[in-house]
């Protein structure tokens, strides 16, 4: 596939690396000299410096034999402008846009026609609804919904605590086949367990169960609390901090919101109604301290200076909160992060890349996750009549070593797969798999292969 | 530095080269000449060293190349290619000691086309196909050709391309630098191709329109002939010969450009319009020189100037006068030449003129400076302005080059050359050009250098084909340290 990319910054550097590992084509465009140079000594893409927003910059990068445009530079305005433009030079190519302003978004000022729009990323948007999952699964470190929410895929550390510890996941398996441990995180690898493999204390589990299992596994099994939150202190009031706040407020969660800017405060004051809004600095442990942050059942850091979050956290933590969730925007930063012991750690950058993986793997795919990062991913695809996967037991399909097929959705049954279960077309598949099995994963889910 | 990475790369350049000798060996074979076994040992030698370098270096299939890597690899990686080269001539007996065949060999690869050889045509066809194969494979560069075969870890790709190519900008025509490899080498090949038709067309021998053809797109100037193109004196070989030679020397990106419908891809290139006029300028006064002086007919001047200006300019190195003998305007042109050189991005050595063009840019640009002390002002190619930091290194590369040239012609003297043969060897070397003046004139060659000057000027046919950086680098403390 051939890919322009609007924006070198860290989302579309980010994004161009990924394609370009993956041998899709991809054009960058940026106006800064500096980015443009940092991609030219890192990564094999082309990289052209200009406006994205020029016609004929953009016919020169190709747009006319191009898939695809990603717009994902800092401004709406340039974003929007760049795919009207992409319309009318190539009306044919799918174009995505990086768009943070809600009001933008307003289906009655502009339809999506008149944009040229096939999809919209809005971080912040997804940022929240990805806090908002945390939440509601206390204990998780990452929560991926598939299936418009019917089921979900959970990562979780395994404490001293869990009775899966130590026993074969065989065992598990076939006792309580409510859930399904797709892949494991141990030593900074990531890997898909076999029947014999066990799980230890401290390995990072990924798995998969009905949205409303989820509790019961998370306490029967992993031994998680699951009492649910009372009380959030949330440092920053950005877009996404503000957002948060309103729709936890509508949970009946009490909310202490942090803003370091008065003439903020006093509009967030006006406009919030049960929020405790408080003019201070998250750093400020005497102001911590002041308002019971040893009370706290999540401390969400949500400040735009990312040191400033990781450090919020970890002073949260020190104090008494029982949970945090830090909002993170370098991906460089994640695998140090995570070290910190201040899990889960929240990206917009990542759910933007997860947004445009979805358009790009091949087959009927409805939604990919990356996970761990980005040694593996999470898909969820439509079972296709012409694959080969369907009709067949699945310990006759060759499934590709390193993939794993976690659950299948069938109208209102959700199925834990055994190796006797059939999928039938229309079968909505929820797999997981490592990068390196990815292109046979997508193989397998479009075209038959017959001479094999 | 990741050595089993830059072993790796070497196994597979010897595959490479060895998979090269097959076309000499396959002429060897049908003319049935002397040299065929001598072709053939170097094959399986070649082969041999090479996939066992890459079995035993199996486990480094996807490292990353860095820098580093990236210069060493093309460095050694070029010393190593010309110790391929050797091969055949040793084995067959060509030359008389090592250092000639190393000579020889390295100015093959490095396009320069400065001979060792006092009688070319007792040479066997195998062994003078494979003498143009060398300069082929060099003018395009070895190892963006094996960027074009690989499927290339992308990003380390880069890293070898920009150490090779002849640029201070890397172009690239697509987004994969495989894909851009794979699409200069294909112009590369389609040129070469019609060069080979267009003289056997005029008649010449078929195996002597390859081996010119061989020599010519890169720009490199060995000739089948003792007398180069002078031995045909023929003006339609002279004519074919100036176009591809100019045509060589411009910037393949702008060909690819052209060739896929921009026809304007070389009028609204500022570089290309410069060294259009450079040539057409240099052919006419040069003309004006030879008209009376040496030659009574101007067509017959005119077709002598431009036959030499554009093999110079280009750093191709044939000859159809001996313009040793021309007056001093004529030689001095000539040697101002050799240092301008083609295009960036063409297979011309020399500075290029983008360089060039820039240099003067910049201090007319100073002295704009100095009467609007206030002015913001940025040095512009094309309407475009060009980085502060491609600038420097351009004024860095400038003076490096400079300087090696001072510091080889010191050594060459020192070996006992004199003044005009020293200067003129050494910047017929670094240029890539290949004939100089006075004891390596056109009609002489470098068989009388002595031994120790032979390697010095094999050190500048390196410098000078990878553009001074490339190997400079690797001679400093810095690049070796941890």
């Amino acid at each position: 596939m051939k890919i322009l990319i609007v924006g070198a910054g860290e989302v579309g550097f980010y994004i161009a690396k990924r394609l370009s590992e993956e041998k899709h084509d991809v054009i960058l465009i940026d106006k800064e000299a500096s980015k443009i140079k940092r991609v030219n000594e890192n990564l094999d893409v082309k990289a052209l410096l200009g406006q994205g927003t020029s016609p004929r910059l953009l016919q020169e990068a190709g747009i006319v034999g191009a898939d695809m445009l990603v717009a994902v530079t800092d401004s709406d305005e340039v974003n929007l402008v760049a795919c009207m433009i992409a319309r009318k030079l190539n009306p044919v190519m799918t174009k995505v846009a990086r768009v943070r302003n809600d009001e933008y978004l307003d289906p009655n000022l502009f339809d999506r026609e008149l944009l040229g729009l096939d999809h919209i990323i809005s971080p912040e948007h997804v940022l929240v609804r990805t806090i908002l999952d945390l939440i509601e699964v206390p204990g998780a470190s990452e929560v991926v919904e598939f299936v418009q929410g019917r089921v979900k895929l959970i990562g979780l550390n395994v404490s001293k605590y869990s009775a899966l510890r130590g026993t074969p996941l065989s065992s598990f398996q076939n006792l309580k086949s409510n859930f399904l441990v797709g892949a494991v995180v141990r030593g900074g690898r990531l890997f898909i367990p076999r029947g014999q493999d066990t799980i230890r204390q401290g390995d990072l589990v990924y798995l998969v169960a009905k949205a409303e299992e989820v509790s019961n596994v998370l306490a029967d099994v992993f031994k998680v609390s699951q009492e649910p939150v009372a009380r959030v202190l949330i440092v920053g009031a950005g877009q996404a901090g503000t957002e948060l706040a309103k729709l936890l407020e509508k949970k009946k969660i009490a909310v202490k919101l942090f803003e370091k800017n008065p003439e903020k405060c006093s509009r967030l004051a006006e406009m919030l109604e049960k929020t405790v809004v408080i003019n201070g600095d998250g750093t400020d442990q005497e102001l911590l301290l002041e308002e019971n942050i040893g009370e706290m059942d999540l401390v969400v850091a949500l400040t735009e200076d990312e040191e400033n979050n990781v450090f919020v956290s970890l002073l949260a933590k020190a104090l008494g909160a029982k949970r945090t969730i830090t909002r993170i925007s370098k991906i460089g930063y994640l695998p140090i992060v995570l070290t910190l012991g201040i899990d889960p750690v929240v990206n917009t950058r990542l759910s933007a890349v997860r947004a445009i993986l979805q358009n790009i793997r091949k087959g009927r795919v409805i939604s990919v996750a990356p996970l761990k990062g980005e040694h593996a991913e999470a898909i969820e695809a439509e079972a296709l009549e012409t694959s080969d996967i369907v009709n067949v037991p699945l310990s006759r399909v060759g499934f590709p070593k390193g993939a794993i097929l976690a659950t299948v959705v069938r109208g209102e049954e959700v199925i834990i797969p055994k190796g006797d279960t059939v999928v039938v077309p229309g079968d909505r598949l929820i797999m997981l798999a490592l990068r390196d099995a990815l292109p046979r994963l997508e193989k397998l889910l479009t075209v038959k292969l017959e001479y094999f | 530095m990741h050595w089993l990475v830059i072993l790796r790369f070497i196994g597979l350049l010897a595959v490479f080269i060895a998979a090269a000798m097959l076309p000499p060996l396959v002429v060897s074979f049908i003319y049935e000449t002397m040299d065929f076994y001598a072709i053939l040992i170097s094959i399986a030698v070649s082969l041999g060293v090479g996939v066992m370098l890459t079995a035993l270096t199996a486990g480094e299939k996807g490292a990353s190349i860095n820098h580093r890597d990236g210069a060493a690899i093309v460095t050694f990686g070029w010393m190593w290619a010309g110790l391929i080269g050797v091969m055949p001539y040793l084995l067959y007996g060509a030359m008389p000691s090592f250092v000639d065949a190393y000579f020889e060999s390295i100015s093959g690869f490095s396009t320069t086309g400065a001979s060792i050889i006092r009688d070319v045509e007792a040479l066997p066809v195998g062994i003078l196909l494979w003498r143009s194969m060398t300069q082929w494979l060099g003018g395009m560069g070895i190892i963006v050709l094996s960027i074009a075969i690989l499927p290339f870890i992308g990003v380390g790709g880069m890293q070898l391309y920009r150490a090779e190519t002849p640029s201070p900008v890397v172009d690239k025509l697509k987004p994969r630098i495989s894909e851009t490899a794979r699409v200069l080498w294909k112009v590369y090949l389609l040129f070469t191709l019609s060069e080979i038709v267009l003289l056997a067309f005029g008649g010449m021998d078929i195996l002597d329109a390859v081996n010119h053809s061989l020599c010519t797109i890169p720009t490199g100037g060995f000739s089948t002939r003792n007398l180069s193109i002078a031995y045909y004196d023929n003006a339609y070989f002279d004519s074919v010969i100036i176009f591809f030679m100019l045509l060589a020397g411009i910037n393949f990106s702008l060909h690819y450009r052209f060739l896929k419908g921009n026809t304007g891809a070389f009028t609204r290139d500022p570089e290309c319009r410069i060294y259009l006029i450079v040539v057409g300028c240099l052919i006419g006064l040069v003309a004006l020189d030879l008209y009376g002086s040496v030659f009574e007919s101007f067509w017959r001047s005119l077709r002598a100037a431009a036959f030499q200006v554009a093999s110079i300019i280009t750093t191709t190195g044939f000859a159809t006068e001996d313009f040793d003998r021309w007056p001093s305007l004529s030689k001095l042109i000539l040697l101002g030449c050799m240092f301008i050189g083609g295009m960036a991005g063409s297979t011309g050595g020399g500075m290029k003129v983008m360089r060039i063009v820039l240099l003067v840019k910049h201090a007319f640009q100073e002295l704009f400076r100095i009467a609007h002390p206030h002015a913001v002002s940025a040095v512009k190619l094309g309407g475009k302005p060009v980085p502060g930091d491609v600038m420097s290194s351009i004024w860095g590369f400038s003076i490096l080059y400079f300087l090696l040239f001072i510091v080889c012609t010191l050594a060459m003297c020192m070996v006992g050359l004199d003044m005009t043969s020293a200067f003129s060897s050494v910047a017929a070397s670094i240029g890539n050009i290949g004939p100089g003046l006075g004891l390596v004139g056109p009609t002489l060659n470098y068989m009388d250098v002595p031994a120790l000057g032979k390697w010095i000027l094999i050190f500048c046919m390196l410098v000078g084909r990878l553009e001074v950086y490339t190997v400079l680098v690797l001679l400093t403390p810095e690049f070796w340290k941890k």
